[in-house]
């Protein structure tokens, strides 16, 4: 345990917090559809024109290459620059392109990480199904193999901005004779071919985030098979290892301030806070500050280990219900003025904060992984 | 500020040593036998205690210490709660930085005089044969001899293990010790741990419907949620420790950790109770020894007003 500073990391940080100064979008961020696409593709084309595109992607790759501490220190001044989120990128950029740098063959990785890099495509991903939810493995979408192509049939479905997306990372099963993990294969799939359909989910935001794809005989090349055919689960766990616990910093710095904010708020009320608010307000700072800490020891895991474990799910877990604890904090303590959908939009915020105890493992799934991977307890009943 | 919050070797042979050393002569079980309450068995075993030299940890060398910093004290402090050991023995890591002179230093840092915490206008806790008190006021804390406080011994109170001496007349007031306040954290930390540890133990190995209960969600993701707060309260207590001094703002770091660490203590020694059911109701079961102590502890240093304030200024 020590403070780690050297003259490298202060000159990182400066020169972060300068190109960030100059260059974060004034504009706000579009909330929904082709605009909000845009706006992520262009602002990943300034990113990637500046240099700083792919933080954590090795050089090799077109990425900035940066260490774990200064991917660390670049979140945080992102954060603190105002950065918007990744948005449309965010698969391209931390699931789908690691998944290619770990897995893709290097036709696949000259032809799809550069429109990553800069800018001009970008990717979603195609795991989940209707029966397929926590329960993954059990997916049931059929890739049967046709000469030198993989004919796709079934759905996917909480496919976030499917609508808006150029590729997709899809995860099939290619052998109806396999369960569960294996028989599987992770295949690059085009959302413009024929006979897929993309619907747009409306959520309870009132946002079309999310999408349905249906696959009607969708015919992708064997040549878009990413890692070996029927080894789609390894190939989709390879990324594991890129995850350093740095992607959620510029989250976990954006609730702190949401907490500075609900504070500043309550207290410059008429008549000011009283001991059971300021009480309130106390426990949900110290849990933002737990969070950053909890992130840095994440961060300093990973400068230790070489894949990190299922530790990660704490945070996540800590991170997924506190984002709830703090966006209905402003309702219990600013009263009806909250409820009012102009200025800083708390409905907004409270509304669409839920997705971050759901989406990428619910809290249940989260506490089972944490109670049999982290304490050794046993598994419940078997899957089957 | 960037740290790296896993222990390096140094630290991490301190932790072992101390976990080891306890784990061997202070058992959490040495509180069944009431012989060994109000400290009486860290005193009976006071020389080796003093032998590991954890009293000058923090201090510097020119100053007798070992030149190491709070992140070990921490360590320390949280080994110490995970066993139960009367708050004592952590009054003494904190007493050499408080006395006056070099004299009193010296010997608290030796152990050949002893100390104890007291609570602010209330208590001092296992006073048994001690000469120093840290005791705790509006400014914050202060070392005072023992002979000047006028004290009257009372009947127990909610921790059966501890004993209880009333302090007649105000305490006084003292210096800021937010170092104090994070090892308070580090303690109730460790009983965080200790809970969540016993409670996943239990979980593994007690059978109803013909299988552990921890196959149970129930019982599982209450568990989880134990290991959740107490990951919370430790990192961020050692989060303070790393960066105390370091021109951040220490008072609302050791707030922070010092709200964390209580919620943690005290809801997973509650929880550790419910996950023993029948078990955890009897005295035989130590499951109620961490949640009297944690009760206990959160009583000492700054209020929780005063940690409001700072973490809402």
């Amino acid at each position: 345990m020590k403070i780690v500073e050297s003259a490298e990391l202060r000159e990182f940080r400066e020169q972060c917090r300068d190109w960030l100064a100059d260059n974060v979008p004034k504009q706000p961020r579009p909330d929904d559809g082709e605009p909000m696409r845009d706006f992520d593709l262009a602002w990943q084309a300034k990113q990637f024109a500046g240099g700083w595109a792919g933080i954590n992607w090795p050089k090799e790759y077109g990425g900035r290459g940066a260490s774990v501490l200064e991917q660390l220190i670049w979140h945080e001044e992102y954060a603190l620059a105002g950065g918007p989120p990744s948005g449309c990128m965010f698969v391209s950029l931390s699931h789908a392109g690691p998944t290619l740098i770990v897995s893709g063959n290097e036709e696949q990785k000259a032809r799809y990480l550069p429109t990553i890099l800069n800018g001009t495509e970008n990717w979603c991903q195609g795991f989940s199904e209707p029966g397929a939810g926590s329960d993954l493995a059990s997916l049931k979408t059929r890739g049967e193999i046709q000469g030198d192509e993989l004919v796709i049939k079934g759905t996917k479905i909480w496919t976030t901005y499917g609508q808006l997306a150029r590729w997709q990372e899809l995860l099939i099963r290619t052998d109806p004779g396999e369960t569960r993990h294996r028989g599987l294969t992770w295949v690059i799939c085009d959302m413009q071919a024929p006979g897929l359909e993309v619907r747009p989910i409306r959520t309870m935001a009132g946002l079309e985030h999310f999408a349905q794809c249906f696959y009607d005989d969708v015919r992708i090349p064997l040549k878009n098979v990413v890692g070996e055919v029927n080894q789609g689960w390894k190939t989709a766990m390879t990324t594991l290892g890129f995850e350093r616990g740095t992607g959620t910093v510029a989250h976990q710095i954006e609730l702190a301030t949401r907490v500075d904010r609900v504070i500043e708020a309550v207290k410059s009320a008429p008549g000011g806070a009283d001991e059971a608010q300021l009480e309130m307000l106390a426990v949900l700072k110290s849990e933002v500050m737990a969070l950053r800490s909890m992130t840095a020891a994440s961060i300093s895991r990973g400068l230790h280990e070489a894949v990190p474990g299922a530790e990660g799910n704490v945070v996540a877990l800590y991170f997924g219900e506190l984002t709830r604890r703090v966006n209905a904090a402003a309702f219990d303590l600013l009263g009806p003025h909250s409820l009012e959908r102009s200025g800083y939009d708390y409905p907004a915020h409270f509304l669409e904060c839920f997705k971050w105890a759901i989406g990428g493992g619910t809290s249940e799934i989260r506490r089972n992984t944490i109670g049999e991977r982290v304490l050794g307890l046993p598994k419940g009943p078997k899957a089957v | 500020m960037i740290v790296d919050l896993i222990p390096d070797e140094d630290q991490s042979a301190i932790e072992d040593t101390i976990v080891s050393f306890l784990s061997d002569v202070l058992p959490v079980e040495r509180l069944r036998d009431a012989a060994n309450h109000g400290g009486a068995a860290e005193t009976a075993v006071w020389s080796q205690l003093c032998e590991l030299g954890l009293f000058g940890l923090g201090l510097p060398e020119e100053q007798g210490g070992l030149g190491l910093g709070l992140p070990e004290e921490a360590l320390v402090a949280r080994a110490l709660g995970r066993k139960l050991v009367s708050p004592g023995v952590l009054s003494q890591l904190c007493a050499p930085h408080l006395a006056a002179d070099e004299a009193t230093r010296d010997t608290l840092i030796s152990g050949e005089a002893r100390a104890a915490f007291a609570i602010a206008d209330g208590y001092v806790l296992d006073g048994a044969g001690t000469d120093w008190v840290v005791v705790f006021g509006p400014g914050g804390a202060s070392l005072r001899a023992r002979g000047e406080l006028t004290l009257a011994m009372t009947e127990g109170g909610l921790d059966h293990t501890m004993t209880f001496e009333r302090i007649e007349g105000g305490a006084g007031t003292g210096q800021p010790a937010l170092r104090i306040e994070v090892l308070i954290a580090a303690y109730l930390v460790g009983i965080a741990q200790a809970t969540t540890d016993m409670a996943v133990d239990y979980a593994k190995t007690r059978e109803q419907f013909g299988q552990p209960i921890g196959a149970f969600q129930a019982i599982k993701h209450s568990c989880a949620d134990m290991a959740t707060r107490a990951s919370a309260a430790d990192t961020q207590t050692l989060y303070a420790a790393t960066v105390f001094g370091a021109g951040g703002d220490d008072a609302v770091e050791a707030a922070a950790a010092r709200v964390l660490a209580k919620r943690a203590a005290l809801d997973n020694a509650k929880a550790n109770i419910q996950t023993h059911g029948g078990m955890g109701f009897t005295a035989e079961c130590d499951a109620h020894l961490f949640l009297k102590r944690a009760m206990v502890m959160d009583m000492l240093g700054s209020d929780a007003r005063a940690r409001r304030a700072a973490l809402t200024a």
